[in-house]
């Protein structure tokens, strides 16, 4: 390790056209270790393509995304990264534990005790040979959490994690979320509830495949003068088309 | 490349399939029911089956006794209840055999009696009809049992001139056929095609739903998300498929060989060889053809295209040599044309993997090719 330990991420100008959409334009960002960094803006903004071309899904068309100091795409930084997608993305068939075991062997962890550790994170440690088709949707997005954090990855990134899910669940959700960042974990998380940000430490707001803004919840209200933050993303979503 | 990767993930498409019992069963249960069936109407009883004698046999004086072993042998082969006979003149024989209208004809010249007198030998000129190899069988049984009924009983001939008893008068065929052969019968043919049949079949099916749910449900793109290379997905697959298809394959075999009898003189290492080559072409084409499909109603479109298409021209059914000439260049691109021949080398003559070089290169040629297209789509999240 050296001295000056790269940035988690940090994208620099990217963008992304698919046939004539334009899904990133010119986006620029910058993630701080063991934060967890909020990326908010409406259905269609260029969330999951910001969070997909963080890991490596998508090769951008100018510019470039830095991952621990490696340009993106970089299959061998990915063992260093979590991903979770929008759906939770498992094997029906198989059982809880056959899944976490199957995402954490890719990615190059076969330790047992790693994977009943994450599945008690997520309190599904009694259920660890359920198939996954025995489970309600809250358990799978739980499976889901604990298959991309078994192998004890340095960033994660989560597209929308709490769509479909319930309160309770996704209160339980920040908590687990908060004791990973204690363990130095950098945690990305995409979303378009507003009452979610509030539980970020920094926010970026997006639209239109730009970033409008950048801050803590407080320092953006603040900045636009509003009192809440929904009101705070409108006005500088009025802001960045009165420069335009 | 990394090979723990690759056994991870052949190790989850192994548990999946163990995890889908009904898929299991019917990796196993559905070749042993289609090989019964094909088995009961390959090896229905014939019935109806006409033969015609035509008898030219002048006879014979040995000693006191007037022999015609001519007329003996027809009045035996109208005893018989398996088929008529009738005795005709050689041309109309001809033409009714070359009509389909008859199965066999005998043919006895006039020196028939003497000729087996002097040589000691019963030798029947049998020109068989020959498309259904099962009558073909039956009747080569029957005439030779004909045959030794028409000599028992002629004591004077079974003296040789010496006085001595002389060997026993062995009857033999000299059969001809106007189609086909007489070493074996059709199921042999049939089955030994069908065993490679079943492995494409299933394998094809269930890769390409398998990797279709990949795609739909999004553990492709989390895949893509790790270190793995679309090659290690590819051969992890293979690997996975493989088991499964090698276990099919032993359990078809054994069930073809002991309960329905087929000729088997084969190497069951050579057959596996063949085997674990139509595995890899078919998991490759079942990755490849599942990107071109939104759904498993589509994937099952595939099924008609690219397994029905080559049962009817990779000579499982009809033999590629009497396709029609513009047909046969599109058979032998296609896998299961290579494996089925070398299969049936392998099985019925029980020939080695070096006597069937070209097929096992061809059947590589095409795993190259499937590899290099599955590699590049296998890569791919969304079409």
């Amino acid at each position: 390790m050296s001295n000056n330990p790269p940035e988690p991420v940090k994208i620099e100008g990217v963008y992304k056209k698919f046939g004539t959409v334009e899904a990133l334009r010119g986006l620029s960002l910058s993630i701080r270790r063991g934060e967890i960094f909020g990326v908010l803006g409406p259905n269609g903004a260029g969330k999951s393509t910001l969070i997909r071309s963080i890991v490596g899904l998508i090769k951008p068309d100018q510019g470039r995304v830095m991952v621990l100091g490696e340009a993106m795409p970089n299959k061998p930084i990915l063992s260093r990264l979590g991903y979770m997608t929008q759906a939770s993305a498992l094997y029906d068939d198989l059982t809880v534990w056959q899944n976490v075991a199957f995402f954490a062997g890719l990615m190059g962890c076969q330790e047992d005790a790693k994977i009943q550790a994450a599945l008690e994170l997520v309190e599904l440690a009694h259920r660890a040979d359920s198939p996954i088709r025995t489970l309600s949707g809250g358990m799978r997005q739980r499976v889901s959490l604990a298959s991309v954090m078994a192998h004890q990855p340095e960033i994660i990134l989560l597209d929308e994690p709490t769509v479909g899910v319930d309160p309770q669940l996704r209160a339980q959700f920040w908590a687990h979320f908060r004791r990973l960042t204690e363990q130095g974990i950098t945690i990305i998380v995409s979303s378009h509830v507003m009452d979610e940000a509030e539980r970020c430490d920094r926010l970026g707001f997006i639209r239109g495949g730009q970033l409008l803004a950048e801050g803590s919840a407080d320092a953006l209200r603040q900045q636009a003068g509003q009192a809440n933050l929904e009101d705070a993303f409108l006005w500088f979503a009025q802001q960045k088309e009165v420069t335009q | 490349m990394n090979m723990s990767r690759i056994i991870i993930l052949a190790r989850r498409v192994a548990q999946q399939l163990v995890a889908d019992k009904r898929t299991l069963a019917l990796i196993i249960v559905v070749p042993v029911i289609l090989l019964t069936v094909a088995g009961v109407l390959i090896r229905v009883e014939p019935s109806g089956l006409s033969i015609a004698v035509v008898n030219q046999d002048a006879g014979m004086v040995l000693g006191t006794q007037s022999i015609n072993l001519g007329d003996r042998l027809t009045a035996n082969l109208q005893n018989f209840e398996l088929f008529d006979t009738q005795l005709m003149a050689a041309d109309e024989a001809k033409r009714k055999i070359e009509d389909g209208e008859l199965d066999a004809v005998i043919t006895l010249p006039p020196d028939f009696s003497a000729q087996v007198a002097q040589s000691r030998q019963l030798i029947l000129n049998v020109q068989f009809e020959g498309s259904n190899p099962t009558v073909a069988e039956k009747l080569r049984n029957a005439f030779e049992q004909v045959g030794d009924q028409a000599l028992a009983g002629l004591a004077s001939l079974q003296v040789s001139d010496s006085g001595n008893p002389a060997a026993a008068i062995e009857t033999d065929l000299n059969a001809t056929y106007l189609n086909g052969g007489e070493e074996f019968d059709t199921l042999d043919y049939t089955a030994s095609a069908l065993i490679g049949v079943f492995v494409f079949l299933f394998v094809f099916i269930l890769t390409s739903i398998s990797f279709l749910r990949e795609r739909l449900a999004g553990t492709l793109e989390r895949l893509q998300a790790t270190p793995i290379q679309p090659l290690e997905i590819i051969i992890g697959y293979m690997l996975g498929f493989l088991i499964f298809g090698l276990l099919q394959g032993v359990i078809t075999l054994l069930y073809t060989v002991f309960v329905l009898n087929i000729h088997y003189h084969g190497n069951l290492l050579n057959v596996f060889v063949i085997e674990s080559l139509l595995v890899v072409v078919s998991v490759n084409l079942g990755i490849f053809l599942s990107t071109f499909a939104r759904n498993e109603f589509q994937v099952l479109q595939f099924i008609p295209l690219v397994v029905v298409t080559q049962v009817f021209l990779g000579g499982v059914l009809w033999p590629i040599e009497e396709m029609p000439g513009w047909l046969q260049p599109i058979a032998y691109m296609m896998p299961l044309t290579h494996a089925n021949t070398a299969l049936r080398a392998i099985m019925m003559t029980g020939e080695s993997l070096g006597g069937v070089w070209v097929q096992v290169l061809a059947l590589v040629a095409i795993g190259v090719a499937v590899i290099g297209l599955s590699a590049r789509t296998a890569g791919r999240v969304r079409m």
